[in-house]
């Protein structure tokens, strides 16, 4: 119902008109049409019956206003698209066919029956598009604003955020783990802000969301954290724009440096009532295993490793010969995982009112045993035109969904088991699964605490149970003809619960004989928006409209948790944990933050050849220092329709040509809550046992802090050719970014670690590409085309004038010693800073030869040998030099769509090329020691009769170095999704009363190419974490999918 | 019509203002803190809660400083379940700038400090009794000493900070090495005044820092320094003392829960499972990792370590364990060889990490022993310094000392001693240091063979200099 409530929009005013009128006449006339017919005294010249259908899918279209050229003679067609006229007009006459959406038809008709075929809008610049507080046509539109196809949105995900990858130019989306439910990390033209956040705002249904996973942590739960987005259900969404330049999102203001995805859910329209059913069934499996040592093989290493050091080996050839290949823990901790969808939606409307309902039940295992996200979710759209005036509507979605997420595993002291993946991999091939009775074999002899991590896979229990519900409540009121005032009250309410147990049977519950915990956090936030648009026309050549507004926004969180160990009994897990002998610390947080607003907008367009957009917006933000509360963020925007003159007109080629050009300056307030302050927190001692509360402060404190300020330069072009057959969108952006809210690292002998500065600058500059085309059309056989391209250069301009670079905190004890990443002046953020290798050290002469890290006399032949790089005769920290970012060269997809009379195709490829990967799981894997198993190459390691460059000699857990040999590219191109698609005829869908039915197959993720060796190219450990981003520590893999589905409509 | 603007003005009225100052409800605020005596209380709670708490890493007292003082000698190796690089790097004495446990220790000898700066400074300012004041500001003064006492010995030159930073500015932030000497002259001048802390507590007040803690740390300094005269006289203050320490019969009491803080205590990181902070601060107690497992994390370097002990030694049986009894099931599990076992609370063995045994930091023992080797090394083998060995040796059932042994063969039998009493206990690498015995010692194990001369001190964390390039690295480790 999009259209009602942009009929205030100048261009479609006329249309509206005609259309109402059309419909009133049809409402009257219509039921007595046929008996006037019979009973009609008036001449009637010709009668003509006709219907109306999608060029594209042959499907009747209700509702579209058929008139006779020339007279007011008008009618519109049923739901079965079709139409009769009785008329005193003479064959031949002229019909005007038009419908919202649809490109204008004029056929001169000859004699009844007709059938129309309506092509839906393929001129863009006509389309309507959803701009922050409102819509604009897009032929007005100054900025740089996508929009994701359709074909995206119907992908299998448990979230919109993981649709978004390769839909349009510049949105670069990372996955940060295949756990279901969890995270995507999304980049709207790179990353502005080093330890600010760097997600864009979503805005749903007008009410901005921040996508803060830590909402819905409590501290309870455990491994990789919950997608806050995944409590939408992602069929419900109509349409998303995203908005990359400042003309466009300056309009948000403090949030909108990082870009603004604005979701749109689906609306009811006017007509009759939709019964919409949808369902798809799936299996999923793991792209690849990781090769590591079999059982004999491992063994031989730790023999070699015991002789190292000068130590017996532990096992003898015949028992080596007798291991075989041994264990398969990935084999017993992956699975064949199915996920499904069901979704049952109403809509409709009538005169008056609109609505959309719909209730949606998604189920998805994981591939590792024993999780699996569900989410069970409602949705009710609805508007009413109280009176001509006024409209009321409200926009609402709640949803329940559960996660049970592998937990990450601390019980295995050290490095090598940051989560239960990692102990997957790590645990001994000779260490039977199971033992001989067929229960899980808990005994590990070379692990300091008894455990099998398929049993703990099984057995803990990790849950997080989310409710959220979305809405918002709106009065629209039309004062004078063109200005119209918007209140809308909203809520965003997040109640999550997070459950956990580990019984002493597990790693992490054996030492403290079960340990259980469990957490509550809740988030509401209520937002009030009141604004005023005004539009205008002046001699139908200068069109204004104006918007001014005034928001406030408030935001409360709670968390609470609560656990106890040492149980006597498992059976009551977590749900009575009075029955631990022994309590946790339960612990309890509170914040909030406000933010009021002020915004404006002037859009100005003459003859719609030229536009001029003004924005504006003033933000106070409770997170700042005590001294800067208020930012400004303005913009300025233009562009020129050039098709429109004359002298363009000319050439037939150019259907359509625009120009943008667009400046401005937006902001980032993800700083999280009270970061100005010195906090202090609780550190207790125990004088003679008796427990006694003490503070001490985090961090010094900031008066200073203020606002981070992106400006942006953004010139486009956007291209129609052969009537529209090619449309072609570039875009070159410039972005700084100043006063970075950078957490930098500061001498700890302060006794603080960190401290939150405005400091240093980074810019963004790159280019977008976006092309479709139609190959074929008209016929049968069509076959469009879809290219995104985006290149971005991301460089730290400034880090401050005490500094030019620092290594960030990365958060892991193992990783972060090594300093894998440097922000340095000059390079990109991301940067991975380390030694380059030089094969391995062959013998002693060698070593004497050459410079070394360690001593000469700890070197031994079959040790890494690294390069010298500044040559001054020794291996220091000074030779680590830029080993490549995370950050890749360019990034796109190619799509192609194919029909057939009913049959579809699509096959969407999507890639990223130039971005490096840090694998430090293959080098935990290939730090050989004398519990774990190691990567298979490690069989192949260095021993004097197999003098290789590759492997090192067997060591017991040699110091982990940051070098190039675990930096591997991250390049790929992956077949993402493959869809076929049947759309049955009228006679088979006439029998079951179906308006349409579409059955497909799909397949996901079917093909990657990449020389990546990790389990997938798409990987980021440390997710939503802005400097560690491209590090593979052991992440949840990614899968392909197998999907049959359906849709019917009736 | 009338109703709509009534509607739209109300709703507008009732939501139109949130106020943007933060007013945290759920943490408190530098700001507001030290104001009244409660606030002094914890701000001081702190700076002992660095001894045995970290956010993020092991307790410093407790494992973190075992790692630098007992693992890299000839006492502790890491054993094979023990997988970090860096910790076995250091008991492989390979250990280099980067080395993360050093890194740590560095922190949170430097976190201590630094609350201990502020106790210091914002108590002295407030207006509440006196002589409370003055004892929480001594307390910190104490424990101020105790941590540079740590970074000197480890590190040498070291920054000298003494106040809160008042500007987040980086270049004020920066401090340079201090050398050694204007370390010591503080360590000094803070000890000197806490020695007028009481000589005891009672009840919840006992394990804070006393007159005699304040003089058994002066003492130490002054034997590390080899100042032996004044070594001496603040030895006979302390023995003379009205502090009361005598040694406890049975050596084992000293690491039990039941008997903990006896007359032998003079200063302890205080331990205890209870009421959740001991879960994470007893990690000694990880040593023991239960029934079913092999070998703990934490494993003698070699055979000496346990063969230096007679049998009727009592301190071997209280050092080590070869046998331990399951208290839930009564079974009793023999292991093939001997593990340390002064930190495993044999009531809860099933819970490794629970474990409620102080971790002692200065103890008579170890003012008798100091004793005699300050006496020894200012006047020989006299019965002064054999009186002082004499009865640490009686308690462990071993016997006099030979008489009448040269100053140098009663040197080695008192180092020897000081091996034997205090395995485990964070003060190895001390006394092979600043006895100059680092590199004989060590070398003798056979998997510590790199031990050199440049291991006489630890390098300065390579994150530290990188943020502050005026640091200067120890001789023999490069950046």
């Amino acid at each position: 119902m999009e259209i009602y409530l942009h009929a205030n929009n100048l261009s479609l005013f006329r249309d509206f008109k005609v259309f109402r009128r059309a419909a009133v006449f049809l409402l009257i006339f219509l039921p007595f049409a046929s008996f006037g017919q019979a009973n009609s005294a008036s001449v009637i010249n010709s009668k003509l019956y006709g219907k109306v259908v999608d060029a594209s899918n042959k499907q009747p279209i209700p509702g579209v206003v058929v008139r006779i050229k020339g007279t007011t003679h008008a009618v519109a067609t049923n739901a079965d698209g079709e139409f009769n006229f009785v008329t005193g007009q003479k064959f031949p006459y002229t019909l005007l066919v038009s419908f919202v959406g649809y490109d204008k038809v004029e056929l001169t008709v000859n004699g009844s029956p007709v059938q129309i075929e309506l092509k839906p809008a393929v001129n863009l610049l006509t389309d309507v598009v959803v701009v922050g507080y409102g819509t604009q046509k897009k032929s007005d539109i100054t900025g740089s604003i996508s929009s994701v196809p359709k074909e995206n949105l119907n992908q299998v995900s448990s979230s919109v955020d993981n649709l978004l990858r390769g839909s349009a130019p510049g949105v670069n989306v990372t996955q940060s783990s295949g756990q279901p439910g969890a995270s995507a990390s999304i980049r709207i033209r790179g990353g502005n802000s080093i330890t600010g956040g760097n997600e864009p705002l979503y805005v749903i249904d007008g009410f901005p969301v921040y996508n803060d996973n830590a909402s819905v942590s409590t501290g309870a739960g455990s491994g990789a954290g919950v997608n806050a987005l995944s409590t939408i259900n992602p069929s419900d969404i109509e349409s998303i724009e995203i908005l990359k330049d400042a003309s466009a999102t300056a309009i948000y203001g403090s949030r909108g440096a990082n870009g603004v995805i604005l979701i749109t859910t689906k609306k009811g329209r006017k007509g009759t009532t939709d019964v919409s059913y949808g369902a798809y069934y799936g299996q999923q499996r793991i792209t690849k295993t990781l090769p590591l040592l079999n059982a004999a093989q491992w063994a031989s290493l730790r023999n070699d490793i015991l002789a190292s050091t000068g130590q017996a080996p532990s096992f003898t050839a015949d028992q080596i010969a007798a291991l075989g290949t041994g264990s398969d823990w990935q084999d017993a901790a992956f699975r064949h995982a199915p996920v499904q969808n069901h979704e049952l939606s109403f809509s409709g409307g009538d005169e008056r009112s609109r609505f959309a309902i719909s209730g949606n039940y998604f189920s998805q295992d994981g591939i590792v045993i024993n999780t699996n996200f569900k989410r069970y979710s409602l949705r009710a759209n609805y508007e009413r035109d109280i009176s001509s005036k006024f409209k009321i509507g409200l926009n609402t979605t709640t949803s329940y969904s559960t996660t049970t997420g592998a937990a990450s595993n601390n019980g295995s002291s050290g490095l090598s088991s940051p989560n239960l993946i990692t102990s997957i991999i790590t645990t001994s091939p000779v260490v039977p699964i199971k033992d001989a009775s067929g229960n899980y074999n808990l005994v590990n002899p070379y692990t300091s605490v008894p455990s099998n991590p398929i049993n703990d896979l099984l057995s803990v229990i990790n849950k997080t149970n989310i409710n959220r519900s979305l809405g918002n409540f709106y009065g629209e009121y039309t004062l004078i003809p063109g200005l119209k005032a918007k209140v809308s009250v909203g809520a965003d309410l997040i109640s999550t619960k997070q459950n956990y147990f580990a019984g002493p049977n597990t790693a992490n519950g054996y030492a403290v004989v079960g340990i259980a915990s469990v957490g509550n956090a809740t988030v509401n936030t209520w937002l009030n928006e009141n604004t005023l648009t005004y539009d205008k026309a002046f001699d139908n050549k200068h069109f204004i409209n104006i918007l001014a507004g005034y928001t406030t926004q408030r935001s409360t969180g709670e968390a609470v948790t609560a656990g106890s160990k040492n149980f006597v009994n498992s059976s009551t897990t977590y749900n009575s944990l009075q029955s631990g002998s022994q309590t946790s610390t339960p612990t309890s947080s509170s914040y909030s933050w406000a933010l009021n607003s002020y915004l404006a907008r002037i859009n100005y367009s003459f003859e719609h050849k030229y536009n001029l957009t003004l924005s504006g917006r003033a933000d106070g933000s409770s997170r700042f220092g005590a001294g800067n509360k208020w930012g400004y963020f303005p913009s300025a925007g233009f562009s020129w329709n050039a098709a429109q003159e004359d002298f363009i007109k000319n050439i037939k080629s150019i259907s359509s040509l625009k120009v943008r050009l667009s400046a401005g300056e937006t902001g980032n307030q993800e700083i999280g809550q009270y970061q100005s302050l010195a906090t202090l927190s609780p550190v207790n001692y125990d004088f003679n046992s008796v427990l006694i509360t003490g503070f001490a402060a985090n961090r010094l404190s900031n008066p200073n802090l203020k606002w981070e300020k992106t400006k942006q330069y953004d010139a486009g072009i956007d291209v129609g050719l052969l009537d529209n057959r090619i449309n072609l969108t570039l875009d070159a952006y410039y972005k700084k970014t100043n006063d970075l809210l950078l957490s930098i690292p500061i001498p700890l002998s302060t006794g603080y670690s960190t401290s939150l500065q405005n400091i240093g600058s980074v810019q963004n500059k790159g280019l977008e590409l976006g092309i479709n085309t139609e190959n074929i059309s008209g016929g049968a056989f069509t076959w469009k085309t879809s290219i995104v391209y985006a290149l971005n250069r991301n460089k730290v301009l400034s880090l401050g004038a005490t500094q030019t670079s620092f290594f960030p905190v990365v958060p892991s004890t193992t990783l972060g010693v090594l300093q894998p990443v440097n922000i340095k002046v000059g390079l990109p953020l991301g940067t991975f800073w380390g030694y380059q290798t030089a094969g391995i050290f062959q013998s002693v002469d060698e070593i004497n030869s050459s410079p070394t890290l360690d001593t000469k006399a700890n070197t031994k032949p079959g040790d890494r040998k690294y390069v010298d790089t500044n040559h001054d005769g020794v291996i220091t920290a000074a030779d680590k030099t830029n080993l490549g970012s995370s950050q890749p060269k360019f990034t796109g997809s190619f799509t192609n769509s194919f029909s057939y009379h009913r049959i579809d195709l699509l096959v969407f490829f999507q890639g990223s090329y130039g971005n490096k990967i840090y694998n430090a799981l293959r080098q935990q894997l290939e730090l050989t020691n004398l519990s774990s198993n190691a990567y298979a190459s490690v069989a192949d390691r260095w021993t004097p009769s197999n003098p290789t460059n590759d492997v090192t000699r067997a060591a017991n857990s040699p110091v982990a170095q940051m070098s190039d040999r675990y930096i591997e590219t991250g390049s790929y191109l992956r077949l993402k999704n493959v869809v076929l698609g049947y759309t049955f005829n009228g006679s088979l869908i006439n029998k079951i009363r179906a308006k349409q039915l579409r059955i497909y197959v799909s397949a996901q993720n079917l093909a990657t190419i990449t020389k990546y060796k990790g389990y997938d190219p798409e990987v980021n450990s440390f997710e939503q974490n802005n400097t560690a981003q491209g590090i593979d520590f052991g992440a949840y893999p990614n899968y392909k999918t197998f999907i049959v589905g359906l849709n019917v409509t009736f | 019509m009338k109703k709509i603007y009534i509607l739209i003005g109300i709703t507008t009225l009732l939501l139109s203002c949130n106020k943007l100052s933060e007013n945290p409800t759920g943490v408190i605020v530098k700001e507001q803190f030290f104001v009244t005596q409660a606030d002094a209380v914890a701000g001081l709670t702190a700076v002992y809660g660095e001894l045995v708490s970290d956010g993020s890493e092991q307790p410093l007292y407790g494992r973190e400083i075992n790692f630098l003082a007992d693992m890299t000698t000839d006492d502790l190796s890491a054993g094979p379940s023990a997988i970090n690089p860096n910790v076995r790097s250091l008991s492989a004495i390979t250990y280099t700038a980067t080395n993360d446990r050093v890194q740590v220790l560095w922190r949170q000898l430097y976190t201590g400090i630094s609350r201990a700066n502020v106790a210091i400074d914002q108590i002295s300012k407030m207006s509440f009794d006196q002589t409370t004041r003055n004892r929480l500001v001594l307390e910190a003064k104490f424990l101020r000493a105790l941590f540079y006492f740590d970074l000197v010995r480890f590190w040498g030159d070291v920054p000298l900070v003494l106040h809160d930073p008042t500007s987040t500015d980086l270049n004020s932030l920066k401090t340079n090495r201090s050398p050694a000497a204007d370390v010591y002259k503080q360590i000094i001048a803070d000890l000197t005044d806490a020695q007028s802390l009481p000589a005891a507590y009672t009840g919840a007040d006992i394990g804070r820092a006393t007159g005699g803690a304040a003089k058994t740390l002066l003492l130490k300094v002054y034997l590390t320094q080899k100042d032996w005269t004044n070594a001496v006289a603040k030895a006979k203050e302390i023995i003379s003392g009205p502090y009361g320490y005598g040694l406890v019969a049975n050596y084992g009491d000293l690491f039990a829960k039941a008997t903990k803080n006896g007359k032998e205590h003079i200063f302890s990181a205080q331990l205890d499972a209870n009421g959740g902070l001991g879960n994470s601060s007893t990690l000694m107690g990880a040593a023991f990792t239960g029934f079913g497992i092999s070998v703990p994390a934490d494993i003698p370097a070699d055979s000496s370590v346990y063969k230096q002990f007679s049998g009727n030694d009592t301190r071997r049986a209280a050092t080590f364990y070869t046998s331990l009894v399951n208290p839930s099931t009564g079974v009793t599990k023999v292991y093939p060889t001997f593990y340390f076992g002064k930190y495993v609370d044999r009531t809860v063995l099933l819970t490794s990490n629970q474990s409620s045994i102080n971790f002692p930091i200065l103890r008579y023992a170890d003012v008798l022993l100091m004793y005699a080797e300050a006496t020894n090394e200012l006047n020989g083998a006299t019965s002064e310094a054999y009186s002082g060995i004499n009865q640490v040796r009686n308690r462990a059932n071993t016997g006099d000392l030979t008489p009448g042994l040269s100053q140098a063969a009663f040197r080695d039998s008192l180092y020897a001693e000081r091996r034997r009493e205090f395995v485990q206990e964070a003060q190895r690498w001390f006394d092979l240091a600043r006895t100059g015995k680092l590199v004989e010692a060590v070398s003798k194990v056979a998997s510590k063979t790199n031990v050199s001369a440049k291991n006489y001190l630890f390098p300065i964390p390579q994150s530290e200099i990188s943020l502050n390039p005026g640091l200067t690295q120890n001789p023999g480790y490069t950046n």
